[in-house]
């Protein structure tokens, strides 16, 4: 665990969306070796905050920091450029393709002319390798044969490979059974090990407190509190999310204390 | 009085901690070593030359390095040469291993085992019989240079005999097991045998999740509790070896009977029978691995019964979680067997638990993860206590096996 620097820190981020403002002067960090929980009643604004970070959705006023430096991320490019990787609930996986295609989807190896096929796959196999992922038979299999841990695997697996620095993943396990939920949940965890920064958006307080060093928690578009995980019960979390306040944590009039 | 150690012993000592750097990093450049043990060229080539004329190592090119100059050689253990036979008798399950040097599974038999009362020549009969499948298929020059088992229950240190183990059925007092399988093996090696989730503890130290960790805490699920505690890097054993036996510490006086007889123990609060039991009627009767991962299961999928039984688990456990981690201040706490599922299933109980009974400083940077070795975990301990031998004494233990 980390007390360094956060790599990825955002402040005062307003946004919104025609006369409703959605965020309000949010502000988040998130460490290297560290797994941040992102939680929030439906609607509290994790998704767009999210998609701010990723560069989908541009932010109307507020800092965004990288490693200390204060950068503009206008596109989704940008935020890959930087080393941010976002894993969407959907995936955003190609059925028709195999393994590797999808991890190199628009961002093909090239010798020459050709795809450099050889290359590719020694990557994506090395990265599913390095990721301990033992249950994906062939490389070249189309992704519509997988099972629903197996795609989420191959999605973070992919949002791996660019030597990213911060992955975040949105509700990796919510469509997720019992056993495959576990093994991402030790995938989730073993990011972080690695040294990456990983954020994780989850309803389910197990995979939260099973994983996370921090825990984030967002009440009607305001950060209610990003308190450690190591100092807050289920009960406190479960309150920063349905009221914004828990005791001494959270909202107070309306502003973030 | 003795000024100091011999060049023999020096040369003994470097030979074991070389074959020990190549055992559990795996193939390793001779300039690694060099630097790694803090030895000068010379002496690692003349202890990989040792090795490898006994056959414990060779030396390969790399395959390639991409960088200039002549390539240090690269030293492999002889993985399908140099193997152990290790066991793993648990409450439900009996497996036999072959393992190579370097810790690869070379082969594997597995049996599921009946509750029921425990019978010492049953089980003896069932695992010789698999390694002497395993024996036959292997090749003729390869050796097997030691023998180890985990077992579900106390062992004595000094003879491996195993004093208790309540979860094991009835019958199971002082059984010389590790006497009766070398004997039933009959390969002149003795048969080392250790507490289950101590080896556990040990295999996930040195391969598993807590490499490079010098504090850690390892409770391992089996029916009942088991735990296994490294500390300053030394797995702790006790004075006759019963040493982690954590299952048995009372959370709750006058709780739940617990199969050693007493009440309120850990492993009667978190125990699998608890679990099942609390669960509602679909689990009742149910024993095993699988009824616990369904318990688990229907946990998730919202059956409100199953969900309070997992819960109230998970607040115990964090209880015993949080009673640990004031006494041995680890740097991570690893939930291996059915306790990996009980985490996950309920990890918002042990962790708020642990934060709120905890002291502040122990839990400050106190990690929690599941097992990274999972349901190998107490056979690939076993296979480090089988090598513990012929890692303090390379060329003796070849020299004795070979003969």
């Amino acid at each position: 665990m980390s007390s360094q620097a956060p790599v990825l820190e955002l402040r005062g981020i307003d946004k919104s969306f025609g006369p409703v403002q959605v965020l309000h002067n949010v502000a988040f960090s998130a460490y290297a070796g560290e797994v941040t929980a992102l939680v929030g009643d439906n609607g509290a604004g994790k998704s767009t905050l999210v998609k701010c970070i990723g560069g989908i959705h541009p932010y109307d006023s507020g800092e965004y920091y990288f490693e200390g430096n204060r950068v503009q991320v206008n596109s989704p490019r940008d935020a890959a450029a930087l080393g941010v990787e976002i894993v969407y609930q959907d995936l955003a996986l190609c059925d028709n393709l195999d393994i590797v295609q999808n991890m190199f989807l628009g961002r093909e190896r090239k010798s020459g002319l050709v795809l450099d096929e050889a290359t590719m796959e020694e990557m994506a196999a090395k990265t599913l390798a390095g990721l301990s992922v033992r249950t994906v038979k062939s490389l070249r299999q189309h992704v519509s044969s997988l099972s629903g841990g197996q795609r989420q695997t191959v999605a973070i697996a992919k949002a791996v490979l660019w030597n990213s620095k911060v992955v975040i993943l949105d509700e990796p396990t919510a469509a997720l059974g019992v056993a495959q939920t576990a093994q991402v949940l030790e995938l989730v965890r073993q990011l972080a090990d690695k040294g990456l920064a990983v954020v994780l958006i989850s309803h389910n307080m197990n995979d939260v407190f099973a994983v996370s060093d921090r825990i984030a928690a967002l009440y009607l578009g305001r950060m209610a509190a990003q308190v450690k995980a190591s100092e807050v019960t289920h009960s406190q979390v479960v309150e920063l999310i349905t009221s914004g306040r828990s005791g001494e944590l959270g909202l107070k009039n309306g502003a973030a204390t | 009085m003795r000024a100091g150690p011999s060049q023999e012993e020096i040369r003994r000592y470097n030979l074991g901690t070389l074959l020990r750097h190549v055992h559990l990093g795996g193939p390793t450049s001779r300039a690694e070593l060099t630097s790694r043990m803090g030895l000068n060229r010379s002496t690692i080539m003349a202890l990989t030359a040792d090795l490898a004329a006994a056959g414990l190592v060779r030396e390969e090119l790399p395959r390639e390095t991409g960088r200039a100059g002549r390539p240090s050689l690269v030293v492999r253990p002889e993985s399908a040469r140099i193997f152990v036979l290790a066991f793993d008798v648990g409450v439900d399950r009996l497996v036999a291993a072959r393992v190579g040097l370097g810790g690869v599974i070379l082969d594997r038999r597995e049996a599921v085992r009946q509750r029921g009362p425990f019978d010492t020549g049953e089980v003896v009969a069932t695992l010789a019989g698999f390694a002497r499948q395993m024996l036959r298929k292997a090749l003729p020059d390869t050796v097997c240079v030691g023998a180890a088992a985990a077992f579900c229950g106390g062992v004595r240190k000094a003879d491996g005999m195993v004093r208790f183990s309540p979860n094991m059925g009835d019958g199971l007092h002082d059984a010389p097991f590790g006497e009766e399988l070398a004997r039933k093996l009959a390969l002149g090696i003795p048969v080392a045998v250790g507490n289950d989730a101590n080896l556990a503890a040990l295999a996930e130290h040195t391969r598993g999740v807590g490499i490079g960790c010098r504090d850690l805490v390892y409770l391992h699920g089996d029916v009942g509790i088991g735990g296994g505690i490294i500390s300053g890097g030394q797995l702790l054993a006790g004075r006759d070896g019963y040493f982690g036996e954590v299952g048995h510490m009372v959370v709750n006086p006058g709780g739940r009977v617990c199969g050693c007889g007493a009440r309120g123990c850990l492993e009667a609060e978190v125990g699998e029978r608890t679990l099942l039991e609390g669960a509602g009627g679909a689990f009742a009767g149910k024993v095993g691995r699988e009824a616990v991962r369904a318990v688990v299961d229907a946990a998730d999928r919202g059956d409100v019964v199953a969900q309070d039984a997992l819960q109230r688990v998970g607040e115990w456990l964090g209880l015993g979680v949080a009673n640990l981690v004031n006494i041995f201040n680890p740097e991570v706490v690893v939930f291996g067997g059915m306790l990996r599922d009980i985490y996950l299933g309920a990890a918002a109980q042990v962790r708020s638990r642990v934060n709120t009974v905890c002291l502040r400083a122990n839990r400050e940077n106190l990690r929690l993860r599941t097992s990274a070795l999972g349901d190998d975990a107490t056979l690939v301990g076993a296979a480090e206590l089988a090598f513990s031998q012929v890692l303090t004494d390379p060329l003796e233990v070849l020299a004795r096996v070979s003969t």
